[in-house]
């Protein structure tokens, strides 16, 4: 059986300060610096007076001309959510994270833990979050997600199977990404339940819908894919408060910082990146947040700044702090071969080995080197940085 | 500032006797024969963390060239080596 957590607006109660003040009216996530402007999540007021998430911000105040908007924190929201999930793997469940807001795991196995059934992993859960939430069991991972959907705030509930499925709205499938586009044509045709889609030849809805329509009709009939729990893992991250608000030539040289001092951590042990986080705080208020993944795993410094900086141009206002966060690590790198006998390409590779010796000796800040930050400041504290050698 | 990353020259305290308008007579002891310069600088005023400070070139009777300032925020004497 599949367990899945749902915390509804949760990105809306981190931003506003607490879920006490989603009661206090109309409110709304205003979108992040850059983005479109659509309002994000909506209390339960704004919701009453037809405001929607995804809407235009114009439309929203049209329609609600009380509707205060609260500015996005994505920094804030992603380390709570994070909190969160540690917190569901503490009760020993294996989390796959589907996204801020949702959770679902598998409760086979845990059940022993847990007084030998659903109800003990359940209330365990419930424990352990210390949070409203709405949780519900199913045979799958949409059955679970339904019935979490369904569930009220104290009793969970379960769906087991298609045929529990049936009298649910195709609004469901708005939670999967690949079959949210299928909601509104199929209520266009008069298909407004679980049940009557899954009614539908299998053949019928692949030549209409192609690849997203048999992902539905699968679900429909209580079917989805296994879960994919995430690794759970010592958090990796480097942060630089920045004196002055950095923008520019200012960031590009925090970058480098921030790259370095993480490639310089000892909890690496030589792997590569796979994917990071850029996030900063932005002086205007508010936070900014980027994840990049790599192409391929990465260890060279140079090529890790290249990658992130395109990102970093991305920034919409200066900021007064950077936070640099490795998120999923590869492999460590194999030792390069140079193509043709270099004494320049053996002397890098020796003395790469020797600063990996020295800080494994005497820790991260045993090889530095001078960085300039900003050479032409009249404040001299300001001109250079030491930071970890990285080649 | 992460702890890897350390400023270089970053001010630590001095032990200044000022005379008249704030001109610096002695420095850790040493006496000064004369000021080379003087200058203010403003920076950070529209921050929660203004900064303030009057420098001074000094050069010392044994014929030492120092540069100490005021913090003019916080108070105190300082030098960035």
């Amino acid at each position: 059986m599949v367990v899945a957590v749902i915390l509804p607006r949760f990105s809306l109660a981190i931003a506003a300060g607490g879920r006490a003040a989603l009661a206090e009216g109309p409110l709304a996530l205003a979108p992040e610096p850059g983005r479109a402007a659509l309002v994000g999540e909506v209390s339960p007021a704004a919701e009453a007076l037809g405001v929607a998430p995804g809407m235009k911000i114009a439309e929203a105040l049209a329609r609600a001309p009380r509707l205060r908007l609260i500015a996005a924190d994505p920094v804030a929201v992603a380390d709570s959510w994070e909190r969160v999930l540690v917190r569901l793997e503490s009760v020993g469940a294996q989390v796959e994270d589907g996204g801020v807001g949702l959770a679902c795991f598998e409760a086979r196995g845990l059940g022993s833990l847990h007084g030998g059934s659903l109800d003990g992993v359940v209330k365990a859960t419930r424990g352990a979050l210390r949070l409203p939430a709405r949780i519900g069991a199913g045979s799958s991972r949409f059955c679970a997600v339904v019935a979490a959907e369904q569930a009220r705030s104290r009793r969970p509930s379960v769906v087991d199977g298609a045929a529990q499925l049936a009298s649910a709205p195709v609004a469901l499938l708005a939670r999967e990404p690949a079959t949210a586009k299928l909601v509104e044509p199929l209520s266009r045709f008069g298909i407004t339940t679980l049940g009557q889609l899954a009614a539908l030849p299998r053949g019928s809805v692949a030549d209409r819908f192609g690849r997203a329509g048999i992902m539905a009709w699968e679900l429909a009939h209580g079917n989805d894919r296994p879960l994919r729990p995430r690794k759970p893992s010592e958090p990796l991250e480097e942060t630089l408060t920045l004196i002055e608000s950095a923008s520019g030539p200012q960031l590009a040289v925090a970058l480098e910082m921030l790259v370095d001092s993480l490639l310089a951590r000892s909890e690496l042990g030589g792997r590569t990146l796979r994917a990071a986080t850029l996030s900063a705080e932005l002086t205007e208020g508010g936070t900014w947040r980027e994840r990049v993944v790599f192409r391929e795993p990465l260890s060279d410094a140079l090529r890790i700044r290249t990658a992130l900086a395109l990102r970093l141009a991305l920034l919409p206002a200066p900021a007064k702090s950077l936070r640099l966060a490795a998120e999923q690590l590869g492999p460590p790198a194999p030792p390069a071969e140079a193509l043709f006998d270099d004494e320049e390409f053996r002397r890098a590779g020796r003395l790469s080995e020797a600063i990996g010796q020295l800080r494994a000796l005497a820790g991260p800040q045993a090889a530095l080197r001078v960085l300039l930050a900003d050479p032409q400041s009249r404040i001299p504290e300001r001109r250079a940085v030491l930071t970890p050698y990285e080649r | 500032m992460t702890p890897a990353a350390r400023r270089l020259g970053a001010p630590r305290a001095v032990r200044v006797c000022a005379g008249v308008g704030g001109r610096p007579l002695e420095v850790e002891g040493s006496e000064i024969s004369a000021v080379r310069e003087s200058w203010l600088v403003e920076d950070s005023w529209w921050s929660d963390q203004p900064l303030r400070r009057r420098y001074w070139e000094l050069v010392t009777i044994e014929g030492g060239d120092l540069v100490v300032f005021r913090d003019l925020v916080g108070g105190g004497w300082f030098r960035h080596r």
